[in-house]
């Protein structure tokens, strides 16, 4: 176990909702891996990253699902900035199209994240396998 | 199609993929990709490049939220990100220089895998999972 010292604010909290007992400070090994692969495929495929770095802290990093998905959202802020960058220096970005969606994926972060806050790992858990393979199916009938 | 008519559906298609992504964890391209390309008929790059500057905003708004009540790492996801970002910058660099339909069949098939494994814990362990 190494002694790095975690920030006090992540801990103990009034909300209580968290698993508490397990903090999900990650090893470099995974930090490495989990964050090549999940910005190689970001850049590549114009996503997050998400649908495979949840997956790796949960059953590669052992993080509780809760922690992975809210550790997920946090790491897709400086990817996607890179993305962006790149993707905007080529030229590609539809402005327009991006600005309507994201008023509405604003809105939608929001409650989301609030029913994230509320429900139990094994829901989100369950939640989370539905969608990969629901986004499996599209991606394979879509091309 | 009307302006106006695809305004709304774009603002109610962000509408459900926040909610997915601030759910799930994910930036929600993966919903966002192939609605631009397949329903508002954006070429592939330009749907990436477009769903990745809609992900961004969506990702701060969700992090912000569960920072202020304490659930995650910010640290590690940084730490991540971080990392993260020499992939991203060499996996956009990769996609603009080649078409990639193999490449999203075999990423789908993982996708599958890993989600009917998921889908398989939840069953078999009974409620008392951690």
């Amino acid at each position: 176990m190494l002694a790095s010292p975690v920030p006090g604010r992540v801990g103990a909290t009034a909300v209580g909702l968290t698993t508490g007992s397990r903090r999900s400070a990650l090893s470099s090994r995974h930090v490495l891996g989990i964050g090549i692969v999940g910005g190689a495929l970001s850049g590549l495929l114009g996503v997050g990253g998400g649908t495979v770095m949840v997956p790796l802290l949960v059953l590669w990093a052992a993080v509780p699902q809760r922690d992975a998905h809210a550790i997920s959202l946090g790491a897709i802020i400086p990817i996607s900035i890179v993305g962006v960058l790149t993707y905007g220096i080529a030229g590609e970005i539809r402005p327009g199209d991006a600005i309507a969606l994201a008023i509405g994926s604003m809105v939608g972060a929001r409650l989301g994240a609030g029913l994230l806050v509320r429900a139990s790992d094994r829901t989100l858990k369950l939640g989370f396998g539905i969608f990969l393979v629901a986004v499996a199916v599209t991606m394979v009938s879509a091309r | 199609m009307s302006t106006a008519l695809t305004l709304a559906i774009l603002v109610g298609f962000g509408l459900l993929t926040g909610g997915v992504a601030g759910l799930l964890g994910v930036g929600g391209g993966v919903l966002i990709v192939p609605f631009l390309v397949l329903v508002v008929g954006v070429p592939q790059h330009a749907a990436n490049a477009t769903s990745l500057l809609v992900i961004l905003p969506t990702a701060i708004v969700a992090t912000t939220m569960l920072r202020r009540r304490g659930i995650g790492d910010l640290r590690s996801a940084l730490q991540l990100g971080t990392i993260g970002a020499i992939g991203s910058a060499g996996g956009a660099l990769v996609a603009l220089a080649l078409p990639a339909p193999t490449l999203r069949k075999l990423f789908a098939l993982l996708l599958a895998l890993v989600g009917l494994r998921m889908i398989r814990d939840t069953l078999r362990r009974p409620r008392s999972a951690t």
